[in-house]
Parts: structure tokens; sequence; C-alpha cells
């Protein structure tokens, strides 16, 4: 049985399972409101859940308060203590552990310098930038050397620029780190930049878990698809590329693996099974390459398809500036055959090791 | 414009009766300057007033602090049923009038009080009506800073292994100390400057404040001078206390970030809070409904009765004995003319301040909170020898202790007030006292209401002032209330009680339209 916890009538976390690898970090990824922050919160020990346990080193720590769990976690507000200094706020935690004095100058210096802020201990917390901020946070989660980091949208309250340096640097440290970490965002540029395995949450619920490429590629259903930015999600695959048993399942057509060919040329089906016309509806500038949105009748369908300037222009024959695709223009749109995908709520077999682990007690 | 005349009026009704105050205290005619100031400060009997003053202020400021900050924690931190009435109930102490509240602790605990002891005159009354009067202002200054602090500092405390007492002791507690000391140093003013409540529960001479020992000195003695020293020593010692007090609010402006940080208490915190309510709501409420209770019974002794009441209207009003309508006509009229002049004065320098830059208009708005009600009458007496024999000396008074309140109510509301707003006024062809007009005032409306009804209740309820500037024909309730006090017998001391209750009824009601509008600044 797993992790559920409600509010009233709301079930803000339903029936969860989930078992961190040692030294794993798994992104918790998903819309607001969609439970990932309970979940983050129930591992805490900030929040208790109505049912299921957590096991943390081999213990049952569901009745252990947050205080006596062993898990440092990082807040999205930062909640530095207005109060204390730099050194000040890494110190809490060493205190609270019982740690001599000299020893915990030394461990303080020592983390100040892991997350690139030596020298600042006794800078006033208010007179820091975000991205310092961001950083005493993370080193003060780390110094009681916790068994497991929770991290909650650590990045969100930050500036792009910082935001992107950040990840890397973020990404780089919980590697070195070797440490099991949660990290809850609704940004899926974070959770695949930084995370060993992303959970994808809906409604309470992990639909997804896996790798990223895993995700990205073979997305569980319609939902899953749209979320992680897929364009091309359809009710029903088209009768003449997918016939067989396909009633009633969604389908997902990769427009990434698609080639645009020209349309007066003799196609081969070589290595390409899925072959069609298009006709161009829409073309919209996107940076150095095009949106275009196409019409495809043999497949009764329109399909979004993105790339760059050199592809568009081949395929219509354009000459270079100030060629552009027009509304009206023909095509061959052209797809290997597993551009084509039904979206049947089926994990795909490399989630076996993940659905196996859900036997265990969650995490 | 408003600057200018937020300033004169500022000079003429502060600081020149101030100043004249300070002449008269450093060097009156025909004596050497500093001369009456070295004899007063050398007169033991003197020195002992200002040891007693600031003992009593502090022993009250620490045993409010006991009881305030505690309701604080635990109204910031915990949900519960009731909790919304409670917080209302607290805050009737503050706005009561100061006659008032004596009389409640009379009538609970004084020669005929309720409870049978006889505490008047005695340490403990005093502190537990300053206690009483002042308790709102901790928990309620405090628990809305608290409730400001994102309770994920507590959380991240829970997390880096501090269990409920190390985080209350590591991290609530010093986040609340700046707010907790801003509210002590108010206090500690408040009960500096204690003079009805000191007056009408411990006349006797070894409980006179400084306050008391000026309007002693004045109204009765004659001696001017000394009573000038008195005040320069009163008014260094609390501008002292009200400069650290803006030092202090200036550091609670600083950081904290939203979130509820509200739970259903525990089981073990349950017991807390359920002690910690029993005793505050009874040191609240027990005054107020003892005096309600004793303004209901006849001075026979028969509950309930009218019979109070029934007396004061079929006392004959005299020159020297206010009945109740003279006292309700006075009040009312003294109430609606400072309130008048408040507003207007108050939103000319709030308007000057948020937007002609008057920045040191800013900085003189806590010299009148500063100034006690006996220090500006004795101001005006000395200053205004004419005007105080009239009509007016009163509601003017009144308008300029009131003028902070108003001032600190309405600056907040014009400062929020968005600037696109006033823009977007002039784009649509409004001058300035058109967007005034149709713009400003109509969104300050709150504001003003609050604020009108802050200097009501404030002129209603005053007492010190009034005293020293009353002539017999225009005496208010807390007048006639203290004159009927002073009288033997239990029918004076019945119809004091009907008087008060009248009072804090009308105060209670003007309460509630403070209830149901925004905030202000205290």
């Amino acid at each position: 049985m797993g992790l559920t916890k409600r509010f009233g009538d709301v079930v803000a976390v339903d029936d969860v399972s989930l078992t961190l690898a040692e030294g794993e970090t798994v992104a918790l990824l998903g819309p607001s409101g969609c439970g990932k922050s309970t979940l983050l919160r129930l591992v805490a020990g900030l929040e208790r859940p109505d049912s299921g346990r957590l096991r943390l080193a081999g213990a049952d720590v569901t009745d252990v308060p947050p205080q006596r769990r062993d898990v440092g976690m990082v807040f999205q507000s930062f909640a530095l203590f207005p109060h204390l200094d730099v050194a000040g706020n890494v110190a809490f935690g060493l205190v609270e552990a019982g740690m001599p004095a000299a020893q915990r100058a030394e461990r303080v210096g020592h983390l100040l310098e892991l997350v690139g802020l030596a020298g600042l201990g006794a800078r006033r917390v208010d007179r820091l930038s975000g991205g310092q901020q961001q950083r005493v946070a993370l080193a003060r989660a780390l110094a009681p050397d916790p068994a497991l980091l929770l991290l909650d949208e650590p990045l969100s309250n930050l500036d792009e620029q910082l935001r992107q340096a950040l990840k890397g640097e973020l990404a780089r440290l919980l590697g070195a780190l070797g440490k099991r970490a949660l990290y809850v965002t609704h940004d899926q540029s974070e959770a695949f930049a930084l995370a060993d395995r992303v959970a994808l949450m809906r409604a309470g619920r992990i639909v997804q878990l896996g790798p990223s490429e895993e995700l990205l590629e073979r997305p569980v259903d319609g939902w899953a698809a749209r979320f992680l930015g897929h364009e091309n999600v359809f009710e029903a695959a088209p009768r003449s590329v997918l016939p067989t048993g396909a009633e009633g399942l969604e389908a997902l057509f990769r427009a990434d693996l698609a080639a645009l060919l020209p349309a007066d040329e003799e196609h081969s089906a070589g290595g390409h099974a899925h072959t069609a016309e298009a006709v161009v509806i829409e073309a919209l500038r996107e940076g150095l390459g095009w949106r275009l949105v196409l019409d495809v009748p043999k497949w009764g369908v329109q399909v979004v398809w993105r790339g760059f300037d050199r592809e568009v222009r081949a395929a219509l024959g354009l000459a270079v500036p100030p060629g552009a695709p027009r509304p009206g223009a023909s095509l061959v749109l052209s797809a290997p055959p597993d551009a084509w995908r039904l979206l049947d709520g089926q994990r795909p077999a490399a989630q076996d090791r993940a659905a196996r682990s859900e036997g265990d007690d969650p995490k | 414009m408003a600057g200018g005349a937020a300033a004169l009026y500022l000079a003429a009704f502060l600081l020149v009766p101030l100043g004249v105050i300070l002449a008269r205290g450093l060097a009156p005619e025909g004596v050497p300057v500093g001369a009456p100031i070295w004899e007063t400060l050398t007169n033991r009997y003197y020195l002992g007033r200002i040891g007693f003053t600031l003992g009593q202020a502090l022993l009250s400021t620490v045993l409010t602090v006991a009881l305030g900050l505690p309701t604080a924690l635990l109204f910031a931190r915990y949900r519960f049923r009731g909790k919304r009435a409670l917080t209302a109930a607290f805050t009737i102490p503050f706005v009561m009038p100061t006659v008032v509240a004596g009389i409640g602790f009379l009538a609970l605990a004084g020669p005929r009080g309720v409870l049978g002891v006889d505490l008047r005159n005695s340490l403990a009354i005093v502190l537990a009506a300053h206690v009483f009067y002042n308790f709102a202002v901790v928990a309620r200054l405090v628990a809305s800073f608290l409730e400001r602090v994102a309770p994920q500092l507590e959380e991240a405390a829970a997390t880096l292994g501090a269990g409920r007492w190390r985080t209350l002791l590591r991290v609530t507690l010093p986040l609340a100390l700046p707010a907790t000391l801003a509210a002590a140093v108010l206090t500690f003013i408040f009960c500096f400057t204690s003079f009805g409540v000191i007056l009408i529960l411990a006349p006797a001479a070894r409980f006179a404040t400084l306050e008391i020992e000026i309007y002693n000195l004045t109204a009765r003695l004659l001696q001017l001078d000394a009573a000038a020293v008195l005040v320069l020593v009163q008014l260094v010692l609390v501008l002292g206390a009200a400069s650290v007090y803006t030092r202090l609010q200036a550091r609670l402006a600083v950081q904290v970030a939203p979130g509820t940080a509200e739970r259903p208490p525990t089981a073990g915190s349950r017991i807390i809070l359920g002690a910690d309510l029993l005793l505050a709501g009874g040191l609240v409420l027990a005054p107020l409904a003892a005096l309600l209770v004793q303004a209901f019974t006849s001075p026979g002794g028969a509950f309930p009765s009218l019979v109070n009441f029934g007396n004061l209207l079929n006392v004959r009003p005299t020159l020297s004995f206010a009945g109740l309508w003279p006292a309700l006509g006075n009040s009312l009229t003294f109430a609606s003319l400072s309130t008048a002049v408040a507003l207007l004065v108050g939103f000319a320098f709030a308007y000057a301040v948020a937007r002609g830059g008057w920045r040191i208009l800013d900085q003189a708005s806590l010299l009148p909170l500063a100034t006690s009600p006996i220090t500006l009458a004795f101001g005006y007496l000395l200053t205004f020898p004419m005007l105080v024999t009239t009509f007016w000396g009163i509601p003017l008074a009144h308008a300029l202790l009131a003028f902070p309140f108003v001032a600190r109510t309405l600056l907040p509301a014009l400062r929020a007030m968005p600037k696109q707003q006033l823009e977007a006024a002039a784009l649509l062809g409004a001058g300035p006292v058109r967007t005034l007009w149709r713009v400003e005032l109509p969104l300050l409306r709150s504001a003003l209401l609050t604020a009108a009804a802050f200097a009501f209740a404030i002129s209603m309820g005053e007492f010190g002032a009034t005293l020293l500037l009353v002539r017999p024909e225009f005496a208010t309730l807390p007048v006639a209330i203290y004159d009927r006090l002073g009288r033997p017998g239990a029918v004076n001391y019945g119809q004091a009680l009907a008087l008060a209750a009248i009072l804090m009824l009308l105060t209670a009601l003007v309460m509630l339209i403070l209830q149901r509008r925004g905030r202000s600044e205290f």
C-alpha cells in the first residue's frame, strides 16, 4: 500500500510508492497542485500521511518527527533565519546535533567553500543576492550530512539567467555528493537536467517514472505527452497507420523523427514506413527555424512540425532569403515506423525495474 | 500647501506650547537660569516620584510582556474556535477610556467591589490595571508580526533537528524579539504617563506618577516652575523611549514572507492555550463585567436594577455637578469638533508626507505621541491663557492628541494608492483638486472612517488634559464620572458606575465601526 494524504475531501497524494536507489536523484515533476510538494513534505515529516509507510536507511520513519528524521530540505523561499548570519544559518543543524564549536566552525567553512561562498560567513542573510541565499539554504540543509536531501523548487525564486547557471552547478554537486535526493519542480528542463529518474505526477499519483529519455520518447498517455511538450497528440490513430486494435486509444506522432521531402519527387518506402502528402496551413517563424502546421489528408489530421530553414527550403524548393513557406504549398512528410505510437497507458518494458520496486515499502 | 498647513498647526499647537514649558522650566523670570531644575532635581521628594514612576512602568511592562507574549505566540500559530471573537475582546481595553478601566477595577476590587477585597491604594491593583490596558498592545503587535513571518522558518528548523521547544528558543523567540521590544516600549510609555487609572485606583500620594505630580503642582499648588521642570524630565525620558520605538519599527518592516502558520493545537499546547486564555480573558473581561453588574445594582444592593440610571436622570444639575445630558452633550460636541480638526490636519499631514515629500513632518509625527495629555494641557494653560477659558481649549487639545493616530492611519492608505490611478485621472483631464475629490478621497473612505472612529473614541475617553483645562460648564462624561467618585455615598458611586457603563457602551459602538474597517499602523 502506498502513501496517501488527504486534505478534507481533496486527495493530495494518492497511493504513491517510490524507492530511491543509493545516490540517486529523483525529480517529482508535475503541474501545480499535482501533489508533488505535499509528497515532499510527507517525506520530510512536515505532514503526516493518512496511510502508507516511509522507510529511510532501513528503518521505518513514518512516526518519527522531522527533527529526528535525518532529512535535509531546501525550501522554495529558502527560509533563511533572518536573525542569524550566514555561518549561523549553516551551523543551525550542527548546534542541534551537539557538535563542538571548533568542529562546527570547520564544517561550516567546508560547506561554504563547497557552495562557493567561502569568506561570507559573517554576512547578514538579507544582504545576500538571491543566488547566494539559495547557496546558503543548500549548505544549511547539507551541513548535518542528512541521509536524504529534499529540494522544493529551489530555483523557482531566481531569475532566468541565474537559474540556468545554478542548474548546472546543482547537477554537478548532486552527482558529486552521491546522496539520495528528491527534487520537486514544475519545470521539465530542471527535472531532466538534474535527475537520474523523473516521476511525472498528476492528481496525486505518479503516472510515469523513468529516466528522462524514456519519458520524452515514450510518454505513457496523452496527458503525459502533452505535459512534456509533444504537440501531435491525437484522440485516435489514423486507420491507415495503425489499423488494428487501436480503437479508443490516443496516439502520438513524433514529428521530430519525420523528414520533409519535395512533393514532386518519387519516394521509395525504404526505411520510412510512413509517407504522406501534406499541405502547409500555417507557417510561423521561430528564431532560426519554422513552426509549420501541416494538413495530412491521408491521415486525416493536422500535424505540427518544427525545423530549421535548411530543411524547409529543401522540401519546398525555396531560394535562400527571402524565400518563406507559404500556406498552400505542398510537400511530403516521411517518418520511420516508430514515429507513430499508440498511447496505451502501458508502461514500456524499460520501466519494469521501477514497477518491481513498487512492491517494496515506499520512500 | 497641505504641508505648510500641517506644519503650521503642529508648530502652533504643539511646538510653541512645548517651547513655552521649556523656557519656563529652564529660566523663568526673576531667577537664574537652571535654578528651578537644580532645585527640583535635588529635591528628594521629586526624585522619589521619578523613581516610582520609572519603577512602576518597568514592572508593569515586564508583567504585560509576560502575559502578552505567550498569548501572541499561541494566537499566531494555533487555530481554534472563538479566536476571532477573542481577538476582538482583547482589543476592548486598549480603546476603553481610562476612567472606565479605573472604575471597572474599582467595581471588581474596590471598597464596594464584587470580590469583597479592597485593593484600592495598592501597587497590585495599579499593575493589574496597566496589564489590562496594554496586554492587547503586546499580544496584537507581536502576533501580527509573527503571522507574517514565514512558517517555513520553523519547518526549516525542524528539518535541521530542532524540536518544538528548541525551535521556539532558537527561531521563534529571536524572530519575535524586535516586535516584542517595540510593544514593550509602547507599554512603557503608556504606563510611564499613567494618570486616570492611578488617580482613581490609588489616589494616595505614594502612588503619584510624574503625570499626577504635574497635575497637582499645576491645578492645586500653582507651583508652575516645578511643574515645568517635571514636564521636561518626563518629556526627555518618554522621547528617549519613543526614539527606541521608531528604530525598532524600522526593523520590523524588513524581510518576512507570506504564509499561514495556523494549525490546530496539539494536546499539550491545548492545555497551555486554555490556561493562557483563561488568565487573559479573565483579566480583560472581569473588570468590565464587574462594572456592568454594579451599574445595574441599586445602592441598596438589589440586582438587576435601573435605580442608578434613574438617579442619574433625576439629579438636578448644578454648575459644579454635571448631569447626564450636559455631560453627554459636551462629550459628543467636543468629540465631533476634535474629530473634524484631527481629520483635516491629519489628512493635510499625510498628503504632504506621501505626495509632497515633507519627510521632516514624517519624523515629527511621533512627537505628539510622546507628549502626554497633562503636558499638552499644561502647555496650553501657559501659552494660551485666553483660549483655554473659552470653549475651544478642550477640542483643540483632543484633536492634537488624536492627530498621530489619524495621521498614522491615513499615511499608509495614501502610500498604498497606486500611482497609475492618479496618472490615469490626470490623463482623463482631472486636475489635482478634481483628482483628490473624485479619486483619492473615495479610495480613502475606509481609512478616513477608521481614523474618524479613532479620533472620536480618543476624545470621548480623554481624561487628563480635559481635567486640567475643564471649566464646570464644560464637564465631559469622564470628568462627571470622576467628580461623582470623589463624593461620598453609595448613590454617587452608583451614578458614577451608570455613567461609566454609558461611556463604555458608546466607546464599544465606535469600536465596532473600527473592527469592521481596515487597520492602521498601530
